[in-house]
């Protein structure tokens, strides 16, 4: 397949432009940056678009896998089949055609034993992009796997990590390396055939993460992955597997990116978590894909099944995510709460701005007895942005004592977008409590005029009204991430406001 | 430092000020009293550069430069404060940092070196020590959960940090107990200098027992009526606006 | 086809214009299923199964007067049993201005306001099957500047047939410009029957008019009713409902309401009381079309015993309707372990000068409440029947006049939870 060349950003940012407000001092502010926006040159391996068993296969020789995972895809293969794709409620969107996406780019050459055989170009990427993998540069007390398109070129800390007997490695690799552990776990979350989207994965994932915290070992660095499409024309279909043993504790962070270009490519991922008992899982997204531009050209489908299960009692699992980037972001990062007094805690920023469309929010599922729940979700519209949360707080026989509160605010920024709010509250239990609130409001005259006659100008008004209103979520955020996750969305409101 | 000559304003297609004259020198406090619905609070918001108020003839000048082309965050990057009637609540932005960020965003626009949080915080400490207020208020959010005394409070406080040149007290007492409105105005006692000028807008005599302004103007039907000093207050405290309004009839009509 | 749209439709060919419309459709589509987001927390597919005797069906046993009979509800009265219009029960006589015509006896007029709402409504399953068979109901319409006085009272009553019928009401609602009208929807009957009603309801309500509507929905403990009220809310106009809904095995309640002119004001106080194997689901749908307008929906509910409550409560604010301020508060009780609550507000904003809201809840009664009551030496079981009645009432505080609130206070205590049950 033929090298990308660089596309230079201005090229696409200097389309035609129909602005969303009418305020000329800051429309002309619209230049917003998307500083992940190159491509990196590097000669990849591809397989040609389509979608068939025989491409199911080849992605399975190509990994080297064992014949039980090959089985294993072809059966969600053959699920996929039987399946229709999704009704879209609230998003507006082409009909996919999954014959024309690669399912496979990895760049050439053979595996890199070391993160010292990684091409420079390859590092120069991760480096542009804040993520150094060197030895040197590490970034202190984050262990990164860099995932480019459809495989892992590296994972820093392994060695110290596995001293305490934590598995961080690709998925890929712990196929190979941990095989009873894969088998024992893949798929008992998010089953094959879940959902149109997670079978597909399920059929033909590339890479991702695996991550194992071994009965009562508190993972002493943060764990973090890096998601970066390359390729044109490719699918990104990662598939993460995180399990905490008994009494075991990590906190997990991923970030992604893709280039500029004028198509849509599709991110198909899925993540699992498994909590056993007193277990905790933090699970942080900062997720920053090419959403398209001003008029909706271009941009990333992020559809993306995340669910964790408590399946120990006592155990927690918490759920941060910074959404600004993709076209349409579909997702609903979701808690099975199966262990007694077990744990699931949701906490959401979206931000959708020129043609960007989201559909996100959690399912919270009690099933154990004193499970709890807690839901804040931060919506912000601007542009002819739409922004939907659609959650699930369901309550089963046996969830006595159940408790869940969730808060849902929605800040519009202009006239053309859209803010929505579809909870779902079903309660089979007398004894649980059950809260939910939402409000929706915009940014009002008189906060702008307040700051403004303090000497703030207009734009720093608006993020700083903008962070005082996702301060709740941002907390969560681990401080490195909160930082980036505020800078994003200043950059990502740039010129939102008239 | 202050000149108003003949300002007509329009909100909402309504003409609230009808040819207000005003000047006030450094130094000076002014009061402007007046009945509701005399357009006080829109001189103060007219002045402050708050949109949706049509200035349709007449001119303002701060220290020789036209107000009225600047927009909110430069007037007050030039000096000028208001300190608003119905303080705004902001969730989430905590107090300290909104403050630091309004201060040196206004002394970047003036060309002054910007304060780094060391010394931000010895300058906040200084003026809440003057004010009584509670260093607790500073990690709050900006006004949210704030009583309506401790929202006026902060904005005196606010006040006292940015030192602005003119300050414009929108009836900075309505709604104050007799124990806070010592309070502020011991705060704006505090903050009186021969280089800064006061606009004390307010609907009762009783605040200028506290802060005594040089000059006392009656507003009324969008003009200043007259003008006098601090007897003037005591005047229309014993006879009402009403007796204004006798003195200068038929000046509605005129 | 199944049983039951085999049992309505059977025979039926003669049907013209919209009606014939109506049934081909109903019969191409069917009654919605599970899959369907509307139909999501209800199944049909046991009322797919049941057969029903086209009404009129002879009733053989009518309640006298005084049995339904609401203190303060003085006005006209039209009385529907086992749907059918019954004049000797009737009252038709009301203030000028208003005029009330049963389509029985006006069948011209239903076909005019059947036409007139032709293709308005959204492909409903129940709209198209009170459309092909329609054939009773009534219109009301009071003109511009006209006060209609006392509350009209609309009895619809089922009574024991020789077999279970299945009937369609229509009602025309129109107010004029500044028309003033005081409604009450009565719905009862007694247990010896399991009778389905459809009723479909259109209100217009014109500039500056004000319609204040009180549901009663007592129906026998067997029966399956189903309603829709669609309600188009003029300039300034207001709507002021009151919804109880305590009867019937299975009830559908749709509630649509356009806020579509300028300043137009809805206010919906309801309450549902559930339990033995009720089932009922309520859909409120309230649309801000227009500037300026104001919506305030508080509902509240309780599941006893095996009963499933449902509350779906959307809020759309159209493109352009600026200023609209629109609050939605759902709260419930569930008090037993094979109860179900249901519930599910949304909202659905394209403008942003607007204020919206909605919170819901399900929980339980105020542990601390129940204890200081028993301290005070009520014994638990009463102490949690007036804590659920205190829960339930306050959506019925501003009704007026006081009678009428006692009325329907005294109605739902016999439906709370029974002591030692």
């Amino acid at each position: 397949m033929a090298t990308e060349r660089i596309q230079m950003e201005s090229e696409l940012r200097d389309r035609l432009r129909a602005p969303a407000t009418g305020n000329e001092a800051v429309e002309a502010a619209l230049s917003r940056r998307y500083d992940a926006g190159f491509v990196t040159d590097i000669e990849s391996d591809s397989l040609p678009p389509g979608l068939d068993e025989g491409t199911v296969r080849a992605i399975s020789a190509r990994k080297h896998e064992p014949e039980w995972m090959t089985e294993w895809r072809l059966k969600a293969y053959r699920h996929w089949l039987t399946m229709t794709p999704p009704h879209w409620a609230k998003l507006r969107i082409g009909p996919i055609d999954f014959q024309a996406i690669s399912y496979y780019s990895a760049p050439k050459g053979p595996k890199y034993k070391s993160l010292d055989e990684v091409p420079r170009e390859l590092i120069e990427t991760y480096d542009k992009l804040g993520v150094p993998l060197h030895e040197r540069a590490k970034l202190a007390g984050v262990a990164v796997d860099a995932v480019f398109d459809s495989v892992s070129v590296g994972t820093t800390f392994q060695k110290e990590l596995a001293a305490k007997g934590i598995v961080f490695c690709s998925m890929s690799e712990a196929v190979k390396s941990h095989p009873e552990l894969v088998k024992k776990y893949l798929g008992t979350v998010v089953p094959q055939g879940d959902n149109y989207f997670a079978a597909l994965n399920s059929a033909v994932f590339s890479d991702g993460s695996f991550v194992f915290i071994p009965k009562g070992v508190r993972c002493p660095m943060e764990l973090s992955t890096y998601f970066r499409i390359n390729a044109g024309h490719t699918g990104q279909f990662e598939r993460t597997l995180i399990i905490a043993e008994e009494g075991a504790s990590v906190s997990y962070l991923e970030g992604c990116t893709a280039p500029m270009r004028d198509e849509n490519q599709l991110h198909a991922a899925v993540v699992e978590l498994v909590a056993l008992d007193d277990a905790s899982i933090k699970y942080s997204t900062v997720q920053n894909w090419y959403p398209g531009d001003e008029n909706g050209v271009g941009g990333i489908y992020n559809f993306v099944t995340k669910r964790g299960e408590c399946r120990g009692p006592r155990s927690r699992i918490v759920w941060t995510q910074v959404e600004t980037g993709s076209a349409i972001t579909w997702k609903y990062p979701s808690c099975v709460l199966r262990g007694d007094d077990s744990a699931g805690e949701f906490h959401s920023v979206a931000l959708t701005h020129h043609c960007q469309q989201a559909d996100t929010g959690t399912k919270m599922i009690h099933i154990g007895r004193n499970t709890k729940s807690k839901i804040v979700s931060k919506g912000i519209s601007a542009g002819r942005g739409q922004n939907t949360y659609r959650g699930l707080v369901k309550i089963e026989k046996g969830a006595e004592g159940a408790r869940n509160h969730t808060q849902c605010d929605s800040l519009l920024i202009g006239k053309r977008c859209g803010a929505h709010t579809f909870p779902y509250i079903e309660v089979k239990n007398p004894g649980a409590i059950v809260e939910h609130e939402a409000t929706t409001s915009k940014i009002s005259e008189d906060q702008m005029f307040y700051c403004r006659s303090r000497g703030i100008g207009e734009e720093d008004a608006v993020s700083m009204i903008v962070d005082g209103f996702c301060k709740q979520v941002f907390r969560e955020l681990p401080m490195e991430f909160a930082v980036e996750a505020k800078k994003l969305l200043e950059v990502s409101l740039e010129g939102a406001v008239g | 430092m202050l000149k108003i000559d003949n300002l007509h304003v329009r909100v909402a297609g309504r003409e609230i000020l009808k040819g207000l004259s005003l000047e006030a020198k450094a130094g000076e406090v002014h009061a402007i009293m007046g009945p509701n619905g005399a357009g006080k609070s829109t001189l103060g918001n007219v002045l402050a550069g708050r949109e949706g108020y049509e200035v349709t003839a007449g001119t303002v000048e701060f220290e020789g430069q036209n107000l009225l082309e600047l927009a909110p965050e430069e007037r007050a990057a030039a000096g000028v404060f208001l300190a608003f009637q119905y303080p705004v609540e902001i969730p989430g932005v905590n107090n300290t940092y909104f403050l630091r960020a309004a201060l040196n965003a206004q002394r970047r626009q003036r060309g002054e070196a910007e304060l780094d949080s060391m010394q931000f915080l010895k300058k906040v400490r200084e003026k809440l020590a003057v004010l009584h207020l509670k260093d607790e208020l500073l990690h709050r959010a900006v006004n949210e959960g704030f009583s309506g005394g401790e929202k006026k409070r902060n904005e005196i406080f606010q006040l006292a940090l940015l030192e602005p040149k003119l300050a414009i007290l929108d009836e900075t007492d309505s709604g104050l107990d007799i124990d806070a409105m010592k309070l502020v105005a011991d705060g704006v006692n505090a903050m009186r200098d021969p280089a800064r000028s006061f606009l004390v807008i307010t609907h009762y005599q009783r605040l200028l027992d506290y802060i005594v302004p040089d000059v006392v103007h009656v507003l009324a039907e969008g003009r200043i009526v007259e003008s006098g000093d601090r007897t003037l207050a005591h005047e229309l405290e014993a006879h009402g606006y009403g007796w204004v309004a006798g003195r200068h009839a038929p000046a509605g009509a005129a | 086809m199944g049983a039951f749209l085999d049992s309505m439709l059977a025979g039926r060919d003669g049907l013209g214009g919209v009606r014939a419309e109506a049934a081909a459709a109903l019969l191409r589509d069917g009654l919605p299923g599970p899959r369907e987001e509307a139909w999501k927390y209800t199944s049909l597919r046991a009322l797919e199964q049941r057969r029903y005797a086209p009404a009129p069906g002879e009733a053989t046993d009518v309640p006298a007067l005084a049995a339904f009979a609401l203190p303060g509800v003085d006005g006209a009265r039209l009385v529907f049993v086992n749907g059918v219009f019954q004049p000797a029960l009737s009252d038709l006589q009301a203030a000028p201005g208003v005029e009330i015509l049963p389509y029985r006896e006006h069948p011209g007029q239903l076909d005019k306001d059947l036409e007139g709402h032709h293709g308005t409504g959204s492909a409903d399953a129940f709209l198209r099957l009170n459309t092909a068979l329609v054939e009773d109901g009534a219109s009301i319409r009071v003109v511009a500047g006209a006060d209609a006085g006392a509350p009209i009272h609309l009895v619809i009553l089922g009574a024991p047939a020789a077999a279970d019928l299945a009937w369609q009401l229509r009602l025309q609602v129109e107010l004029g410009a500044g028309a003033r009208l005081s409604l009450v929807e009565h719905h009862l009957g007694n247990d010896e029957h399991a009778h389905l009603g459809n009723l479909v309801a259109n209100y217009v309500l014109g500039a500056g008019a004000r319609l204040e509507l009180l549901q009663v929905q007592d129906a026998g403990e067997r029966a399956t009713l189903i309603r829709r009220g669609s309600f188009h809310v003029g300039e300034d106009a207001q709507l002021a409902a009151t919804t109880l809904e305590a009867g019937a095995q299975m009830t559908r309640h749709d509630f649509r309401v356009h806020l579509a002119g300028r300043g137009a004001r809805l206010e919906s106080r309801g309450v549902f009381v559930l339990h033995g194997r009720q089932h009922a689901d309520t859909h409120m749908d309230v649309r801000h079309e227009a500037r300026d307008t104001s919506s305030d929906v508080l509902w509240r509910g309780v599941a006893d015993q095996r009963s499933r409550g449902v509350f779906h409560g959307a809020i759309t604010i159209a493109e352009g309707a600026d200023g609209a301020d629109a609050a939605l508060s759902n709260k419930n009780l569930l008090l037993s372990p094979q109860a179900e609550i249901d519930t599910q507000p949304a909202l659905e904003i394209y403008a942003d000068e607007v204020k919206a809201a909605h919170g819901a809840t399900v929980g339980q009664l105020d542990e601390q409440a129940l204890f200081y009551l028993r301290t005070r030496g009520i014994p638990l079981d009463a102490a949690r029947r007036i804590l659920v009645s205190a829960f339930c009432s306050a959506v019925f505080a501003d009704l007026q006049p006081a009678v009428l609130r006692e009325r329907l206070d005294e109605l739902l205590a016999t439906r709370l939870p029974q002591a030692g049950e």
